[in-house]
């Protein structure tokens, strides 16, 4: 099965591919796996005033995974935390026409943006 | 969560699609034939790949035992032999090849015999739960990192600056084929406990001890599994890279 066109672009022209310190004020971040593959995604945001103001990744994977994750990131700027929780695997489905196989790269990417979100919030929590 | 309620079938008990002959209306009786009519029997979709083959639910299999039951069931099953019977006789004969040629695929192979049976007794892998590896990503990321470095410095700088950085690729990767090693060497363990428990099973009622060893066994071997995957990915990638 072909890649998607807009899995394609992801995969040749990663949005916001890179990394920021772990420890930086206001970093939230997610490290998940998926066992059947073996796809390591790291995924951060960066929250200002209860809104997203940057996020970035990297993944070790598939093409459909290293899109999955590439357009979270897009996705996540600019939402609030409220609504970065309300991100849904079946959205990057959706939108990079994923075939079945690779519905699982979708749900790492949720899983991350879900991680990254508690991080920050336990982050957030401890520093009161 | 919903807990099968047994440790293992106490015996291998083939489930035909039904139990009365499609042809004769007879009880079947015979394993995959109907003992009144001589017909063949369809498999039940829902059998299991181990009862299929006529086997234990066991993570050690004799593999020239299997491959012989499985040529066995193949010729009985070979639509060539269907192909001046009846339309029915024809499509079971097709849709029981379809089922054992699966069935063997997946016993063949250790590993997929250990994801399979994992899947047979935790119902979905995910209902075994186990905590991600975190020292294990960051392991790898750190590690993936050093090899993104290699990969863009290797073909412009000069040999001698990246020598530090190779060698400690190069026993970064040694180090991982060691554990890779140790892994199966704790997989034998685990299939080898497996078997034991079966065998408990087998002989003695089923209480908590054992309710609680199957635990254990599935959890390592479902945490096992998945961090060989992960191991042997980044393998995969610093050999390719090294190269």
């Amino acid at each position: 099965m072909a890649y998607s066109d807009k899995v394609v672009d992801h995969f040749n022209n990663p949005r916001n591919m890179g990394s920021f310190k772990k420890d930086e004020d206001g970093v939230g971040t997610g490290i998940v796996g998926a066992p059947e593959c073996g796809d390591v995604m790291k995924l951060q945001i960066k929250v200002q005033n209860d809104t997203i103001v940057d996020a970035k990744f990297k993944t070790f994977g598939c093409g459909s995974a290293i899109a999955s994750s590439s357009l979270a990131t897009e996705w996540l700027k600019g939402k609030t935390i409220e609504e970065a929780q309300q991100i849904k695997n079946t959205d990057i489905v959706q939108e990079l026409n994923l075939p079945p196989v690779k519905i699982h790269c979708s749900v790492l990417a949720e899983d991350a943006i879900k991680a990254a979100l508690n991080d920050y919030k336990k982050k957030a929590e401890d520093n009161k | 969560m919903e807990q099968k309620p047994t440790v293992l079938p106490k015996r291998t008990e083939l489930h035909m699609a039904r139990s009365m002959c499609w042809h004769c209306q007879s009880e079947v009786t015979g394993e995959y034939f109907c003992e009144q009519c001589v017909k063949v029997q369809p498999l039940s979709k829902e059998l299991d790949y181990f009862t299929c083959l006529g086997l234990p639910r066991l993570l050690n299999i004799d593999l020239e035992a299997l491959e012989a039951k499985f040529y066995t069931l193949s010729r009985s099953f070979h639509p060539d032999f269907y192909h001046n019977k009846t339309d029915s006789e024809q499509a079971i004969s097709l849709g029981n090849s379809a089922l054992l040629n699966i069935a063997y695929r997946t016993l063949k192979d250790p590993i997929q015999r250990a994801e399979y049976l994992l899947k047979l007794e935790a119902g979905s892998a995910k209902d075994i739960r186990t905590s991600p590896p975190a020292d294990l990503f960051e392991e790898i990321l750190a590690l993936q990192e050093d090899l993104e470095e290699y990969r863009q410095a290797a073909p412009s700088q000069n040999q001698a600056a990246l020598e530090p950085l190779k060698a400690k690729l190069a026993s970064d990767r040694e180090q991982l084929e060691q554990r890779q090693r140790e892994m199966e060497l704790r997989l034998a363990d685990l299939f080898n406990a497996w078997d034991l428990l079966h065998a408990q099973a087998e002989s003695a009622p089923v209480d908590d001890r054992l309710r609680k060893e199957r635990e254990t066994i599935l959890k390592g071997l479902r945490e096992l599994l998945s961090n060989r995957t992960y191991l042997r990915n980044i393998i995969t990638d610093l050999v390719a890279v090294m190269a």
